[in-house]
């Protein structure tokens, strides 16, 4: 070790290095870091787009969600009027709930401090704790990467151009690989069940029809609705309408998974197996039922399982009413409804066909022999279209066409048809005259989006062939020397936005008169009760009130020993609204004699 | 030399020098440790009974917590257990971007413990320079994933969103300035004397016996193998990445240092390379319905290359909804217990931790 | 590359399979292979594999319980790393009164594993010299790593529900409440939980 270090002497030089190079600057005031685009923080929840179907809190895997009531919320249709809360002691901010929201109201903020002394205040509502949040939202779910499954497993059906050819059914319905797969897209958030007149346990069927216990799904089924194949293949489905799923993509298939389930008993035996309801003893009871429509079957399928002798008059050769001889026989086959009604058969229902009440037998008979009368009779007459050349040959009703071609007749339409009308009844008309081989129009007086008819069915229509004219007003109907439908003339509309804010309405266009050369006529726009049956003292006694008969909540009418439901009382006239009305009475009915 | 009263001293298991939560037993002689029994428990979180009653999607979103300085691969080896077993393809830009992930996490993790391995000599100042650093790596992944450290990223399918824009520049930015430190780090500390002294000849595993007591990782690396899960049992886009993987002969903490410092150097060179070649196209494979999402019976054991080993996933189904059982083996539970022990006998007390992080003991990962 | 053959792989179990009695295998994919032999072969298998086929990294040990079936299935994790091959030996041992015998004395780091499986699922490894205590301090109830111990009983024995939390509701009742809608019983097992 020398005195003389060259090493130290020189190293202190090296610091010469640093001279000339930029210092290492920190800012003053002080620049916060910016939060990232995608940061997890604090959730917000859009309280209006919120459905309320709890989805976040079934996947939430420390159970810090909970469903709470809030006090400006209300449940309503498709709204189940909770909001979740945030336990945030437990929250781990791993982001599921939004990546599972159906709706993608739920998202996460930019925000992640919460400073508070006391330390009971964990509970967090998102959207009500933090109103402001929605102007930070950063981890929000897109559909892409959506947990949720929006597509919907296609449904196979007949070609358009084959399918004219026959009445051969069109829809070839789910296999049973293509159903499970469908069904598990259920999040059984149960908003469907509210709309549904009937309140059909919906996510527990889907739920077994997804764990492959399919006998499980038609006892769940058959448990309020004894018709489930045939709503499962023409129902309107109200429950798709708000199904969690919609609001981002498309609903589950309710109403195919029904038709799968119960399709897979294939006949009335098996389906008395499968079911092998609990038939309680006879009561000594007597009801008596008119229509062997949805409503009185539904009604004299429940009140036999409770022990009841039930008995329906029917005025046709078969059972089923507007579902029977107004529905095609390309959307329900009889095989599927006589499987259904021939097991209500054999569980003890009595059906008295051809038996016209007030023709075969008088309603005071039926009135006098039984405890109860279930009154179902249905809309069966249908409104004239109130033209000139409405008599005429060739000019008739839908419903009467229907009836005919379901009765097994091929009446001969000609070559060229015009239908009036807008309502599946109209379409259902059209498209079995395409069956029958003619060309098909329909005129309907509003815009093809205001068609109440079924958008399925409309597409299904254009698919044949069928052409639709919106906006188009019959006034005449023009007939040769022997009173035959030869032409039609018609006026076009256009429309006319309302001044209260309706709908707008559709005002003839002055001069535009048309005409058409067609074979037939067949008017579609609405149908009526035919209350002749019922003579003057039994009219008197119950309430009709502008062409149906008057109910309390229990389906009874003015006369206590008198029951109604059915199109010719609820306003919303569908089936699975008639199914509703007579299981509700069948509980009526019940409290009434057995009290 | 005069024989001194056997003392016993426990280390930890709140203790500066720990990296994490554990107890060391020491009886020491003197200055000198003569047995060392570890002792752990104290972070046992019962993961994998938590996971009995959580279905597979839930589960996926524990798993990260099983490790603090590197929860990536815990979220990797979950969703390929869960892929093999199920048999679900995962797109090639997913994989690609999972490998970048990977070692971003690896850099992170280096990064503490170079942090780690000083401070627990003395050396301060370099725990302050790579925890600063590291925190440029965090604000890449919250950037990408919404979390800093723990992630929720890698999930079975793929990943859970694509790279936001301009992030590749953003990456390769922070590459450029971690080369740069790396240099700054050289100076500091593998050119420093003072941690060349503490750091050569001790915490010595003897290479003839490495392989069977169970070492991975840069341990078994420094003890002369050329062990890299990345090569023996190839996973991801490893394949298709240029690297190689350093080696050394002297199987002590100088040589384990020496080692881990090349992969630094390696991983920020992978880095740059996918974000080169990274290819377009989705990022995942969607699973249906998580509520009823069932994956059929089997079982799985996958492992990634982790920056301290190999890392173990042992995965088990019954075709139900919720794993049967998830078994997770990180590189700590032989290096933390029996290696430790061994190896402390005969060690200084001032080098107990000093020797812990440079087998790079992680408490959680043990006990889970 | 063998990346499309698995010879190597079935060269090992076909040679295993000659070798022990009693022991099934087969290759579950490139690089990995199981074998299913009966407990009082494990240490022979396990030495074996060790001196004569290269297997001498152990990786892990675990295992599974399969409650309905009443075994516990040990399963041991072995690495190759000339061949690059992961085997996996499993052997099942009866829930009632486990025991197997130890197995560390092949590898030191078994006894980790062991005194884990000891501790968390109840299983004897007959000579095994280790602390009873592992993971958990002053445990007095059964192994809790099987399945028949029920965490939610147990927290709900010994913790209570920090209050704040009553008012939840569940979205089903609220619905079918509202609409009077009776669910039947058939159907309640399928209902969300």
């Amino acid at each position: 070790m020398a005195f003389f270090d060259i090493k130290g002497l020189v190293t202190p030089f090296t610091a010469l290095k640093q001279f000339g190079k930029a210092p290492h600057t920190v800012t003053f005031p002080y620049h916060k870091k910016e939060t990232a685009q995608r940061y997890r923080g604090l959730h917000f929840n859009d309280l209006e787009a919120c459905i309320g179907c709890g989805n976040c809190s079934t996947i939430c895997m420390n159970e810090a969600i909970d469903m709470v009531n809030l006090e400006q919320i209300e449940g309503k249709a498709g709204d189940s009027g909770l909001r979740p809360r945030v336990d945030n002691g437990r929250c781990c901010w791993c982001a599921l709930c939004v990546e599972v929201c159906p709706t993608g109201s739920l998202n996460l903020t930019k925000d992640y401090i919460y400073v508070t002394p006391d330390a009971d205040s964990f509970l967090w509502t998102p959207g009500v704790s933090n109103p402001e949040g929605k102007d930070n939202i950063s981890f929000h779910s897109d559909v892409d990467t959506s947990l949720s499954m929006f597509d919907r497993v296609p449904m196979p059906e007949l070609d358009g151009k084959e399918r004219v050819k026959s009445f051969a059914e069109t829809m070839l319905y789910y296999t049973e690989e293509a159903a499970r797969e469908e069904a598990s897209r259920c999040i059984s958030c149960s908003l469907c069940t509210e709309v549904c007149p009937d309140h059909m346990h919906i996510p527990e069927y889907i739920n077994a029809i997804a764990k492959g216990e399919d006998d499980d799904a038609i006892r769940i089924i058959y448990d309020n609705n004894p018709l489930g194949e045939m709503c499962g293949k023409v129902c309107t489905r109200r429950c798709e309408d708000v199904c969690a799923l919609q609001v981002r993509g498309d609903a589950v298939a309710i109403r195919w998974l029904k038709e799968y389930a119960v399709g897979r008993a294939e006949t009335a035996e098996m389906l008395k197996e499968i079911v092998n309801p609990d038939i309680q003893e006879p009561n000594g009871k007597k009801v008596g039922i008119v229509g062997a429509g949805p409503s009185g079957l539904t009604t004299a399928y429940y009140l036999a399982l409770k022990g009841f002798d039930v008995t329906i008059y029917e005025a046709n050769e078969y059972a089923g009413g507007m579902v029977m001889y107004g529905i095609p026989k390309y959307r329900l086959p009889m095989d599927s409804l006589n499987k259904q009604i021939d097991y209500m058969k054999s569980i003890g229902v009595k059906i008295k066909f051809n038996t016209k009440v007030g023709k075969d037998i008088t309603f005071d008979e039926i009135y006098k022999e039984h405890d109860a009368v279930f009154v179902g009779i249905g809309f069966q007459k249908p409104y004239s279209i109130g033209i000139k050349g409405e008599d005429a040959q060739g000019a008739f009703p839908a419903v009467n066409l229907l009836f005919d071609v379901n009765s097994g007749k091929t009446p001969d339409m000609g070559n060229k048809v015009v239908v009036i009308g807008g309502g599946n009844v109209a379409i259902d008309g059209a498209r079995v005259s395409r069956r029958l081989g003619a060309e098909v129009v329909i005129m309907y007086r509003r815009r093809v989006q205001d068609m109440p008819a079924d958008w399925e069915e409309i597409e299904g229509a254009e698919h044949e062939g069928v052409e639709i004219m919106p906006q188009t007003i019959p006034v005449e109907i023009i007939t040769d020397d022997n009173n035959k439908v030869k032409a039609i003339k018609y006026l076009k509309a256009e429309m006319v936005a309302d001044d209260k804010g309706g709908r707008p309405r559709p005002v003839p266009i002055e001069g535009s008169e048309t005409i058409m050369e067609v074979s037939s006529v067949i008017g579609a726009i609405g149908q009526e009760a035919d209350y002749s049956f019922l003579p003057e003292e039994y009219r008197n006694s119950i309430e009709i009130n502008r062409g149906r008969m008057v109910v309390n909540e229990q389906m009874q009418t003015a006369n206590p020993k008198i029951f109604a439901g059915g199109d010719a009382v609820n306003r919303t006239a569908d089936a699975i609204s008639a199914i509703a009305d007579g299981y509700r009475a069948v509980k009526a009915i019940e409290k009434f004699l057995m009290n | 030399m005069m024989r001194e009263k056997a003392t016993t001293l426990y280390l930890g298991p709140q203790h500066p020098g720990i990296t994490g939560n554990m107890m060391i037993k020491l009886k020491v002689e003197g200055d000198t440790v003569v047995k060392a029994q570890t002792h752990v428990g104290y972070l046992h979180r019962g993961f994998e009974k938590l996971m009995e009653r959580r279905n597979w999607l839930q589960s996926f979103t524990i798993v990260c917590r099983i490790c603090v300085p590197e929860p990536d691969p815990n979220e990797l080896n979950y969703s390929r257990a869960v892929e093999e077993i199920e048999g679900r393809e995962v797109p090639e830009r997913a994989e690609w971007i999972r490998t970048l992930m990977m070692e971003l996490s690896r850099l992170a993790s280096y990064l503490l413990w170079f942090g780690g391995q000083n401070g627990s000599a003395g050396l301060y100042t370099m725990p302050q320079w790579s925890v600063g650093d590291r925190d440029y790596i965090l604000d890449l992944f919250e950037e990408l994933t919404g979390g800093r450290v723990y992630h929720m990223y890698i999930w079975p399918g793929g990943v859970r969103r694509d790279l936001p824009n301009g992030f590749a520049d953003r990456v390769l930015q922070t590459m450029d300035y971690l080369e740069k430190r790396l240099k700054q780090y050289d100076q500091l500390m593998f050119e420093n004397t003072i941690f060349q002294r503490r750091a050569q000849g001790i915490g010595w595993i003897d290479p003839a016996k490495a392989v069977e007591w169970g070492v991975v990782g840069p341990p078994l690396r420094a003890a002369g193998f050329k062990s890299d899960v990345r090569i023996d049992d190839p996973y991801l886009i490893y394949d298709q990445l240029d690297f190689e993987v350093p080696t050394q002969q002297g199987s002590d903490v100088w040589a384990r240092a020496l080692v881990r410092r090349t992969e630094f150097q390696q991983s920020i060179n992978m880095v740059r390379q996918i974000i080169d070649k990274m290819p377009g196209g989705p990022v995942y494979n969607k699973i249906p319905n998580p509520m009823k999402w069932t994956i059929p019976a089997g079982d799985a054991y996958v492992k990634a290359e982790s920056a301290r080993g190999e890392f173990g996933y042992y995965v088990v189904s019954d075709g139900s909804n919720k794993p049967r059982r998830v078994h997770v083996k990180g590189p700590a539970y032989v290096h933390g217990v029996t290696l430790l022990e061994n190896i402390l006998e005969g060690a200084n007390i001032s080098d107990v931790s000093f020797i812990m992080n440079s087998l790079g003991t992680c408490p959680p990962e043990i006990e889970r | 590359m063998t990346e499309n053959s698995l010879d190597k792989e079935q060269q090992i179990v076909n040679h295993l399979v000659g070798t022990f009695q009693n022991l099934t295998g087969k290759v579950k994919r490139n690089r990995r292979i199981e074998v299913s032999i009966e407990k009082k072969q494990i240490t022979s298998v396990l030495n074996y594999v060790k001196d004569h086929l290269g297997f001498i990294h152990f990786s892990h040990m675990s295992c599974v319980d399969w409650l309905e079936d009443g075994y516990f299935e040990l399963v041991y994790i072995l690495w190759s790393p000339e061949q690059k091959i992961q085997l996996l030996v499993k052997a099942l041992v009866d829930r009632e009164n486990a025991s197997v015998e130890n197995a560390d004395m092949i590898w030191r780091q078994l006894n980790t594993y062991q005194r884990e499986i000891r501790e968390m699922f109840g299983v004897n490894f007959i000579g095994m010299k280790g602390d009873k205590e592992f993971i958990l301090e002053d445990w007095d109830n059964m192994p809790p790593m099987r399945r028949d111990f029920n965490t939610v009983d147990y927290i709900q024995e010994v913790y209570f529900e920090r209050p704040g939390r009553e008012d939840a509701q569940n979205v089903r009742e609220t619905i079918s409440k509202r609409t009077g809608e009776e669910i039947p019983e058939v159907a309640t097992k399928y209902s969300r939980d």
